[in-house]
C-alpha cells in the first residue's frame, strides 16, 4: 500500500505550512532570548558608553544607577558608532547618538560638571554637526570651539589604544 | 478510550492556538505598561471608590464609558500594587480568549478544519487593523475589549438555541456598549446572524438587543445630555496626506458629508485591500512617487487575496443563499459583511485602522471559512486510474482539477503574505516595547513639556513605580539590526 497525497492534503498543507513555521521561528527566537542567546541583534551594550552610543536610554539609567561613571572613557565595539570611535565616556558616546534628549536626560543627572566639560561637549557636537546637542549644550554664546580639535582628540584616544600591526 | 477524529483534529486546532498565544504573550509582556495612554488613567481610577468614579463617568461630556473605567479600577484593585504585571498579564489573557473564541467559533473538526486554523490566526493577529489592539494600552486596550465581545457575541448567536444565551447576549450587549461607544456594533452581529438563520440567541433576544440600542441613544442624548465629540476636530487623512482640523473645515465645512462619505469608503476599503491607511493612500503613494513600497504592496496582496477568496466561496455558494440556506461558514461572512458595513459607517467622523478592528477581526473568521470550503474531500479516481497497489479513497461531492489548481495558486499566495504579515505583527510588538521604554526614559521632560506637575505624592510614587518597573525591573531586550527590517512595517 502506498501513500499518494491528496489534492486536499497539498492544499491544507500549502496553506497551513507558512504560517506554522513563522509561529515556530517566533517560539524558537523566544526561547533563545530567555536563554540569553541574542540573535538577530547586536547583542545589549556592554557598557555605559555603549548604551548612550546607541541612544539606549533605558539602559543608560539602568547602568547609572547600578554605580557607572558617565565621566570615564570606556572602550565601544566598532558598530555602536564608528570603526575609528573606540574609546569615549557615556556622554560624548550621547554626543554621538544625535539625541538631544538623552544628552538632557544625563545632564539633569548631574553627569555634566563644569562649564569646560560643557564646551567640549558643545565643541564635539559641532565638529560631528549635530546642532540640535550643540544648541541644547549652549543656546546662546560662542564656545570658541576651534574647528575639528575636539574630534580629533577623541580620535587620537582611540588610536592610542588600537593594538600595533 | 481512544480520541475521535473530529476530537483529534481539534485538540491539534487548540495546541496550535496556545502555540500562537504563547509567541504573542512573550512579546505583549516585554511591553511595558505606557506612559502617555495610561498613566493618567491609572491615576484616574486611583481616587475614590468604584461606586463614584463609575457614577461620574455617567456624567462626563462627550463620551460616555463607566465601564471602561470599571474594568481599569476592577483590574488596579486586582493587582494589589503590581500594576506593571497585572495590567501586562490582562492583555495576555485577552489574546488567549480571543484565540479561543475564534477557534470555537470556526469549531476545526476535520483536517480541513485544523488546516485553515494557522492561516486564520495569522490574518487575525497580522491584520493591520489588528496591531492597534495589542500594541497600545490604556492600560486595557478597549479596542481589544470590543473585538472579544463582538466575537463572543458571535459563538453565542451561531450556538444552540438556549434561554441563557438571550440573557448572555443583552449583558454582553451592555457591557459592550457602556465599555465604549463602538460596543454597539455588537448590536449588529446579533442582528445579522439572525437575518442569515442562526438561532442562538432567539428573535425575542435580538428584539431586546434592539430594545437596548434603543435605550442607549435615550440614555446618552436624551436623559444624560452626554453628546458626541465634534466631528471635525482632530487631524484626518486624505488623499496622499493628512489635514489638520483647520484644513478641513475650509475643504468640507459647507459639505461635511463629502468627507464622511471618504472616510466611511476609505474604511471599506481598508479591511479589504489594505489600502489607505488611515485615510491616506500610503501605498499609491509610495508607488507614484517611486518610492520603496515592499511591505504596504505585500498587506495589499494579502488582504486583496483573502478578499477575493471569500468572494469565490459567496460566488460558489450563491444557489444556496439565493435559497436562503445558509450553513454556519455562510453565516460567518454574512455577519462580517453586515460588520464590515456598519463599523465603516459608525466611523464616519474619523478612519484610523484599529477602529476597524471589529470587522478586521471578522475578516480572519470569514477567509478561515471561506479557504475551508476550497480544500476538497477525499479524491475519488476512476478505477482504471488507480495504480497498483494504491487503496482508493472516496469523494466527497467536488471535482480536483482546475479549481484546485486556482486554490493552490492562492493559497500561496495568502499563506505567504499573511505569514509575513504575522511576522511582522511580533516585530511590530518588540517595537512598542522600545517606545513604551523610551516614554519612561523621558518622562520628567515629557511632563515638563505637557506643563504637568506631579504634586500628589500617589501621583508621583505611582509614576515611580511604573519607571522603575519599565527600566530597572524588566529591562527590554536588545534593539533588532539587519537590512532584513527594511522589508516589514513594525
Amino acid at each position: 500500500m502506498k501513500f499518494v497525497p491528496s489534492v486536499s492534503t497539498a492544499l491544507g498543507l500549502l496553506l497551513a505550512v507558512p504560517p506554522i513555521a513563522v509561529t515556530l521561528t517566533v517560539l524558537v527566537f523566544a526561547a533563545s532570548e530567555r536563554a540569553g542567546y541574542m540573535p538577530l541583534s547586536d547583542g545589549p551594550p556592554r557598557n555605559l558608553a555603549e548604551a548612550a552610543g546607541m541612544a539606549d536610554g533605558a539602559a543608560v539609567l539602568r547602568m547609572m544607577a547600578s554605580g557607572d561613571d558617565p565621566n570615564r572613557v570606556m572602550p565601544i565595539r566598532p558598530e555602536i558608532i564608528s570603526s575609528t570611535v573606540r574609546q569615549v565616556t557615556a556622554l560624548e558616546a550621547a554626543v554621538w547618538s544625535r539625541r538631544g534628549q538623552l544628552v538632557r536626560l544625563l545632564d539633569d543627572r548631574g553627569a555634566i560638571v563644569g562649564g569646560t566639560m560643557r564646551r567640549e561637549l558643545t565643541c564635539l557636537a559641532r565638529d560631528i554637526g549635530t546642532d540640535e546637542v550643540a544648541s541644547y549644550l549652549m543656546p546662546s554664546g560662542d564656545p570658541g570651539c576651534e574647528k575639528g580639535q575636539t574630534l580629533e582628540r577623541v580620535l587620537a584616544r582611540s588610536r592610542s589604544t588600537e593594538p600595533e600591526r | 478510550m481512544p480520541l475521535t477524529s473530529a476530537a483529534r483534529w481539534r485538540l491539534i486546532a487548540y495546541a496550535y492556538g496556545l502555540l500562537v498565544v504563547v509567541g504573542m504573550g512573550y512579546f505583549l509582556l516585554g511591553i511595558p505598561v505606557q506612559l502617555t495612554d495610561s498613566y493618567g488613567n491609572i491615576v484616574k481610577v486611583s481616587n475614590g471608590s468604584f461606586g463614584s468614579l463609575v457614577y461620574g463617568e455617567f456624567y462626563q461630556r462627550s463620551y460616555l464609558r463607566p465601564l471602561l473605567f470599571a474594568q481599569l479600577r476592577f483590574v488596579y484593585d486586582l493587582s494589589g500594587g503590581h500594576y506593571s504585571e497585572w495590567f501586562r498579564a490582562w492583555h495576555v489573557g485577552q489574546v488567549l480568549v480571543l484565540v479561543v473564541l475564534f477557534l470555537r467559533i470556526l469549531n476545526p473538526r476535520t483536517a480541513a478544519g485544523a488546516a485553515v486554523v494557522p492561516i486564520g490566526l495569522a490574518m487575525l493577529i497580522g491584520g493591520h487593523t489588528f496591531a492597534g489592539t495589542v500594541r497600545e494600552a490604556f492600560p486595557i486596550n478597549t479596542f481589544m475589549t470590543i473585538v472579544l465581545c463582538c466575537y463572543a457575541g458571535l459563538d453565542l448567536a451561531l450556538g444552540p438555541p438556549r434561554w441563557w444565551r438571550d440573557v448572555a447576549a443583552a449583558l454582553l450587549f451592555v457591557f459592550a456598549s457602556l465599555t465604549v461607544e463602538s460596543g454597539l456594533l455588537l448590536a449588529v452581529i446579533f442582528v445579522a446572524a439572525y437575518a442569515a438563520g442562526a438561532r442562538g440567541v432567539s428573535r425575542a433576544g435580538v428584539a431586546t438587543i434592539v430594545l437596548l440600542v434603543a435605550g442607549y441613544l435615550y440614555l446618552r442624548f436624551g436623559w444624560l445630555h452626554v453628546g458626541s465629540p465634534s466631528l471635525i476636530e482632530r487631524s484626518s487623512g486624505f488623499g496622499f496626506g493628512t489635514l489638520e482640523p483647520d484644513a478641513l473645515i475650509a475643504r468640507f465645512g459647507e459639505r461635511p458629508y463629502l468627507f464622511y462619505a471618504y472616510n466611511v469608503m476609505s474604511s471599506v476599503l481598508t479591511v479589504l485591500f489594505g489600502e489607505p491607511r488611515g485615510g491616506v493612500w500610503e501605498l499609491t503613494r509610495a508607488l507614484v512617487r517611486d518610492q520603496p513600497a515592499g511591505p504596504g504592496l505585500i498587506t495589499m496582496l494579502a488582504c486583496a487575496m483573502a478578499t477575493a477568496v471569500i468572494a469565490a466561496y459567496v460566488w460558489s455558494r450563491r444557489a444556496e443563499w439565493r435559497g436562503r440556506r445558509f450553513d454556519r461558514s455562510d453565516q460567518t461572512v454574512i455577519v462580517f459583511a453586515a460588520m464590515l458595513i456598519a463599523n465603516a459607517v459608525v466611523s464616519y467622523p474619523y478612519t484610523k485602522d484599529v477602529i476597524m478592528s471589529p470587522a478586521g477581526s471578522l475578516f480572519a473568521l470569514a477567509l478561515a471559512v471561506s479557504a475551508r470550503h476550497f480544500i476538497p474531500g477525499r479524491v475519488r479516481l476512476q478505477p482504471d486510474q488507480a495504480p497498483r497497489g494504491v487503496r482508493l479513497q472516496p469523494d466527497r461531492d467536488r471535482a480536483v482539477g482546475w479549481r484546485s489548481s486556482v486554490a493552490a495558486a492562492a493559497f500561496t499566495v495568502l499563506a505567504v503574505t499573511w505569514s509575513y504579515r504575522a511576522l511582522d505583527a511580533y516585530l511590530g510588538l518588540r517595537n512598542a516595547g522600545a517606545k513604551a521604554r523610551t516614554e519612561w526614559v523621558y518622562a520628567d521632560q515629557w511632563f515638563e513639556r505637557e506643563g504637568q506637575t506631579l504634586e500628589e505624592p500617589g501621583a508621583l510614587a505611582l509614576k515611580n513605580q511604573l519607571q522603575t518597573d519599565a527600566i530597572l525591573r524588566s529591562p527590554a531586550p536588545p534593539a533588532l539590526t539587519g537590512d532584513w527590517l527594511e522589508w516589514f512595517e513594525q
